[in-house]
């Protein structure tokens, strides 16, 4: 019932771990009036305490991992993580560098992957709204 | 001053230090120099040609290693690019950082990514590299070697 | 053997029909300024959800917070709104109910809100938090001095007298008091104090997302938040009633006034909208500067012109 509740008001918080901000600027044109995000409920959270879903970009480095995990565990749960954009998924053509040790999925668990470089903000309201009817199915 | 001039005043100047000039295009010129004049023809150019430093850039060639000070004068529209070649193996040079403060931080970047020592530096920290990185390990040289066993490089698939 | 029917009253009046009241107002609000933005809105039983999706979050407590202040704070600010509608809705439903002097307790206990959230502000321990909590400490002192200046009016033209009941009945005979040159500008000046007081743009200065993240509430998470914003969104129906009680003759349930009485409280909520989505944000001392000096000034004049008699 309250995971219900959450999928019918989740509240979207964007991170950003070392990106190129290409999938940043995508991100924020997905909150614009053109794609209207708010029929859906979700709604621009400024603290990360009133997040339900992190969309998060960037191939993680090395600096930010300890940060990241520290954000991790100042989401009230339950909470969802989307990663967007090909350096989130895998850390994509960045993946021999020498900064970027492990893939945003080693470190803390990811619900739903949207690729591309950048995704357009089509696709991110597309991969948003598979995983709440995912969700949805499995409860 | 025209884009001649300065070429000719550079050439008169510093005639025992240049080793070549590069007339690359209308907008970019290439001077070579031998690396114990690099102070004095880079605060040549920064105060009396008017120009400004605009970035440094370090390469790693497997014979030598390079720095190139890009200066741009901009109402003539023209990029000094001063080369210097380095010796691989101990890879120093005098640091611009006391002359002006624009060079500050990019020698600490190359320092820490390439291992060229600046002799004179001010104030030679880590600036770009995490607190975890190992002292001496400089990852943009030709030869560096993954340090870290917990590293994940293949795809999974 | 009355507290059973004072318990129904607050139960029924000040928090059920207050909440239910205020959340679709809130709705109104959020669809308007969709639909202004060319866009399509919310459903109608978001803020509901809303509600009820930060119930079952966990509610987490930063590590250098004051535990007490910060769980009370919010539990507080709902007990005064619960009160102040209760009290509202009695009177406007029975105005023999009401007695002398309750108009002064309304006045003092809407400050309560805007305490408990420069309370949860500052208890939380975070520097952003201070920073919003002192903004709406900076922003009370503004707004309070021309609001009771300008609720003066509807004392003074109802005939000195400070209980709400006899507000409503001399309306009742003698027309709105809005309906006079006097009463009008207080009403410009209520519903500017009223802006600021629910926190909304141009005055929403405390919450202020993209300079300060939240402001105040930066830290709550989880039922607290919950908590707080059942509270802002009953007091954007207790505003509008009080400013309806005072100006425009309360909500009458005979016949046709009742109609009238709805379409006036969705005016108000509807003028609110419009102003927040054609201003841009103000800077605290602007705002302070706006408040103690164009505002101030049009309410003296509203009571010098009310005492002539106009």
């Amino acid at each position: 019932m309250k995971l219900n509740a959450l999928l019918r008001s989740p509240w979207v918080f964007h991170l950003s771990t070392g990106s190129c901000n290409n999938c940043d600027i995508e991100v924020l044109d997905c909150l614009t009036p053109r794609f209207d995000i708010e029929r859906f409920g979700m709604l621009l959270a400024g603290s990360i305490k009133h997040a339900d879903v992190l969309l998060i970009t960037g191939s993680c480095n090395r600096q930010s991992v300890e940060r990241l995990k520290r954000l991790y565990e100042q989401v009230p749960k339950p909470c969802l993580v989307a990663a967007i954009g090909e350096c989130a998924l895998s850390r994509g053509m960045f993946i021999h560098s020498y900064n970027c040790p492990e893939p945003l999925d080693k470190i803390i668990p990811v619900d739903v992957y949207i690729p591309g470089c950048p995704p357009k903000p089509e696709a991110i309201i597309a991969g948003v709204v598979k995983l709440i009817e995912r969700v949805k199915a499995k409860t | 001053m025209t884009r001649e001039g300065v070429l000719n005043d550079i050439r008169e100047r510093f005639q025992s230090d240049i080793i070549e000039v590069l007339d690359k295009s209308d907008k970019r010129v290439y001077i070579e120099i031998k690396p114990e004049a690099i102070v004095k023809i880079a605060t040549h150019i920064f105060r009396n040609l008017g120009a400004r430093f605009n970035i440094a850039s370090g390469v790693d060639v497997r014979s030598h290693m390079e720095i190139l000070y890009h200066f741009t004068i901009d109402e003539i529209g023209l990029v000094v690019s001063v080369r210097v070649k380095l010796d691989r193996s101990r890879p120093e040079i005098d640091s611009l950082a006391p002359s002006f403060e624009a060079a500050n931080w990019i020698e600490r970047e190359m320092h820490e990514l390439l291992g060229i020592e600046f002799k004179g530096h001010p104030d030679m920290r880590r600036l770009l590299l995490s607190d975890e990185w190992p002292e001496g390990v400089y990852p943009l040289r030709q030869d560096y070697v993954e340090w870290d066993e917990k590293a994940i490089r293949d795809r999974g698939v | 053997m009355i507290y059973p029917l004072y318990l129904l009253y607050l139960i029924v009046y000040g928090f059920i029909l207050t909440a239910a009241l205020g959340l679709l107002a809130s709705w109104v609000d959020r669809k308007v300024t969709a639909r202004v933005q060319y866009r399509v809105g919310p459903p109608v039983l978001q803020p509901f959800i809303d509600i009820a999706k930060l119930l079952g979050k966990e509610t987490l407590i930063p590590a250098g917070a004051s535990r007490l202040p910060f769980l009370a704070a919010p539990v507080v600010g709902l007990a005064g709104v619960i009160l102040v509608s209760t009290l509202l809705w009695v009177n406007d439903i029975y105005p023999e109910k009401s007695f002398l002097g309750d108009l002064i307790v309304v006045l003092y206990l809407l400050i309560i809100p805007s305490l408990t959230i420069i309370l949860g502000g500052f208890a939380s321990g975070n520097p952003l938090a201070s920073l919003g909590a002192s903004r709406e400490m900076k922003l009370v002192l503004a707004y309070e001095l021309p609001f009771v200046l300008a609720v003066l009016v509807p004392v003074i033209k109802s005939g000195f007298s400070i209980s709400i009941g006899e507000i409503l009945s001399f309306q009742a005979e003698n027309g709105a008091t809005a309906l006079s040159l006097a009463g009008f500008l207080a009403l410009i000046v209520v519903i500017m104090c009223m802006q600021a007081k629910l926190a909304l743009v141009p005055f929403d200065i405390p919450e202020a997302e993209t300079e300060i993240i939240g402001g105040p509430l930066i830290e709550y998470s989880g039922a607290a938040l919950a908590v707080y914003r059942l509270m802002k969104n009953m007091l954007l129906c207790t505003l509008p009633f009080f400013v309806m009680i005072l100006f425009m003759g309360g909500l009458r349930f005979d016949g046709i006034h009742l109609l009238y009485g709805v379409l006036k409280f969705i005016g108000l909520v509807a003028l609110i909208t419009v102003v927040r989505n054609t201003n841009p944000r103000l800077r605290i001392d602007q705002a302070v500067r706006f408040f103690w000096g164009p505002m101030t000034l049009l309410a003296v004049i509203a009571v010098e012109l009310a005492l002539l008699g106009w």
